[in-house]
């Protein structure tokens, strides 16, 4: 559900800077497909990332805001000739702001295939909490 | 009525100085993934789950097929090869809690009729699988050498 994801409410999304300019060519980047749930104890970020190879991943959360970017560990070896194209040879970037619901330290990923897979926990401050009135 | 896919402008540099926020900035790039998301399911009719990006190679001695496939798992390709289209079958179960999603995709491309169809190979690393279709003897490229008296 693409949509829901678009309005969840604390996951707000921004294009990192080095997405807009787009005039240097060694940070330049395509946004991956992704998608983010939520459940009771946090979120689960799906990201699509066809090609990059574990060590050619970096994933950092700074400042409220989270930063995948994952290199393509492919590359086109010199003697062949590409006769047409659809995929880019672009690093994938993607920026999350979030507002520091996210308990940065316990963050755990997995990559199988092509597919990243977040856990972002909420903090223990973010969650609902129930009052027992006396 | 002619529906015509609204392409973001990428270059937005123009309204740098009237909106200087970063908020700004963010809500206008939500607004270019709204409209990527709403168009993009209903201008093609499989819609954007069933394509997946495919490129074509060739040296010397083959043809290679790259396609996109993040998440399938190698007992859900196929790859088969009719005369000369080449389609590429896949298949992808999501778990969501208890139920599962399962989409299918799949995709044909044109490949030169010299391919030795009995030796297709293919490979699966990192969500990419790779289709290699090796050439018939006669089209490789030949070198002769001539000898001038």
């Amino acid at each position: 559900m693409p949509f829901l994801n678009s309005f969840l409410p604390s996951l707000s999304r921004s294009l990192s800077t080095e997405n807009r300019g787009g005039n240097s060519s060694a940070t330049s980047s395509v946004r991956p497909s992704y998608n983010v749930k939520e459940t009771d104890d946090g979120y689960q970020l799906t990201a699509y990332l066809p090609g990059v190879n574990k060590k050619d991943l970096s994933i950092t959360d700074e400042d409220g805001v989270l930063t995948i970017r994952g290199e393509r560990s492919w590359k086109q070896p010199s003697e062949w000739t590409s006769l047409y194209r659809e995929s880019r040879d672009l690093a994938y970037g993607l920026s999350l702001q979030h507002e520091n619901v996210i308990d940065a330290d316990k963050i755990t990923a997995e990559l199988v295939d092509g597919v990243l897979r977040l856990t972002l926990p909420k903090t223990e401050a973010s969650k609902p909490r129930k009052i027992a009135v006396s | 009525m002619r529906l015509v896919r609204y392409t973001y402008p990428n270059n937005s540099r123009s309204f740098a100085p009237a909106f200087p926020f970063s908020s700004f900035s963010g809500l206008e790039s939500e607004i270019g993934r709204l409209f990527d998301a709403a168009l993009g399911d209903f201008t093609s009719p499989q819609g954007a789950a069933g394509r997946f990006p495919v490129d074509l190679y060739e040296d010397k001695d083959n043809t290679y097929v790259r396609a996109e496939l993040p998440g399938v798992s190698r007992e859900n390709i196929s790859v088969e090869t009719v005369d000369d289209t080449l389609t590429i079958s896949a298949s992808r179960k999501a778990k969501e809690g208890e139920a599962t999603e399962a989409v299918s995709l799949s995709r044909s491309v044109n490949i030169p009729e010299s391919v030795q169809s009995d030796k297709v190979t293919a490979s699966y690393e990192n969500g990419v699988l790779t289709v290699t279709l090796p050439k018939k003897e006669e089209a490789k490229p030949r070198k002769v050498s001539v000898s001038v008296s």
